[in-house]
């Protein structure tokens, strides 16, 4: 019986021990966000960042874990959760963010200046890259991404923009095997990041 | 000295503990309980407040809000359309039904702050909801860090 007892308590405590190891934040190998049947290739295109000079997006972001985003600043309820999302990672991995690259495109230039897409983007992180260009600049690029095209209805108070909600994330491969949509959860960001990242290019 | 209670007496004191504690638990059934009540820090000039809402006794609705960090509240829903994209639409108000709950998160129903002050992580705003047949609460928001407006730690 009290053998009994003492094995039930060392399975229980392993058991214990498996379970916070798994939950200690180490990566799980598999992907959890949205994984695509088919691999697509980065696209190509170039728009103007923050600072004003042109960026040629596939080669500034060569060889680096790669986030792209579509949204606009006045988008207050999920834009800010995807970059906090990604922001809180890095703060916990600074290997990762040292090496990845995230990249945010303003769809909506004519209400977004460059100064407060910089602004929008230190919120969370100053590395994070700013990015917008013309209306037509803009189409090319999420074409070029295969992302439907932001749509801008109305103006003043019935002014809305409808954008794709997902973030697209490409392994240092230059491969994208997986989209983050909105609901992605904290914990599916810290695994998936270090996954992708250690899928180097050969 | 030894305080003695006749058995009548403790049989009234002990109902008068579980009453006073069914209060103290918000047994109230004559407005919405409101709880969760958060605010994503603003990162521009809008800020989106999250909370979760049972209902009563009866069907209310939520008409308006205000608070003095913000120059207006909007009521906004974030819906996913066909092709993938988000689209964000603004709403007359937001029901409760009797006994029903009416739920604010991210990628759904938030109020909008337009124009809203600069707020830090950690700061609370006091909020008032006018509900058509409650009447007005004041409820405190807690302002949190984006990342945690989806209450996944």
């Amino acid at each position: 019986m009290f053998a009994n007892k003492t094995t039930r308590l060392l399975l229980l405590l392993v058991a214990v021990v498996v379970l916070a190891a798994c939950r200690s934040g180490t990566s799980t190998g598999e992907l959890q966000g949205t994984v695509l049947d088919v691999p697509q290739e980065k696209g190509s295109f170039v728009l103007t960042d923050t600072e004003g000079a042109p960026y040629d997006f596939a080669s500034e972001t060569e060889d680096s874990l790669t986030l792209l985003y579509f949204g606009y600043l006045e988008c207050p309820d999920i834009c800010p959760v995807h970059l906090a999302q990604i922001a809180e990672v890095f703060d916990q991995h600074s290997d990762l963010a040292r090496e990845a690259k995230v990249v945010f495109v303003s769809v909506d230039p004519d209400l977004d200046t460059l100064e407060e897409i910089r602004e929008f983007l230190d919120n969370f992180d100053s590395r994070f890259v700013g990015l917008t260009g013309t209306h037509e600049e803009l189409a090319a690029a999420q074409e070029a991404v295969g992302v439907p095209p932001a749509r801008i209805f109305g103006e003043g108070d019935e002014y809305t923009v409808d954008h794709a909600g997902w973030v697209i994330a490409y392994a240092p491969d230059g491969l994208s095997y997986s989209i983050y949509p909105f609901g992605t959860r904290q914990t599916q960001w810290t695994n998936d990041l270090q996954v992708l990242a250690a899928l180097e290019s050969e | 000295m030894r305080i003695t209670v006749s058995r009548n007496a403790r049989a009234l004191l002990a109902s008068l503990l579980v009453l006073s504690l069914v209060a103290a638990c918000g047994g109230n059934e004559s407005q919405p309980n409101v709880a969760q009540v958060r605010v994503g820090a603003p990162t521009g000039p809008n800020a989106a407040v999250y909370f979760m809402a049972r209902g009563y006794d009866e069907d209310d609705v939520l008409v308006s809000a205000s608070t003095d960090v913000a120059g207006s509240v909007e009521f906004h829903e974030t819906t996913t359309n066909d092709d993938g994209t988000m689209t964000m639409q603004p709403l007359p108000s937001f029901s409760l039904p009797a006994g029903g709950e009416l739920i604010l998160e991210p990628g759904g129903r938030h109020l909008m702050l337009i124009g809203v002050d600069d707020l830090k992580v950690g700061d609370t705003i006091d909020v008032t909801l006018t509900w058509q047949n409650a009447g007005e609460m004041t409820v405190e928001a807690v302002v949190v860090d984006p990342a945690d407006t989806m209450g996944d730690g």
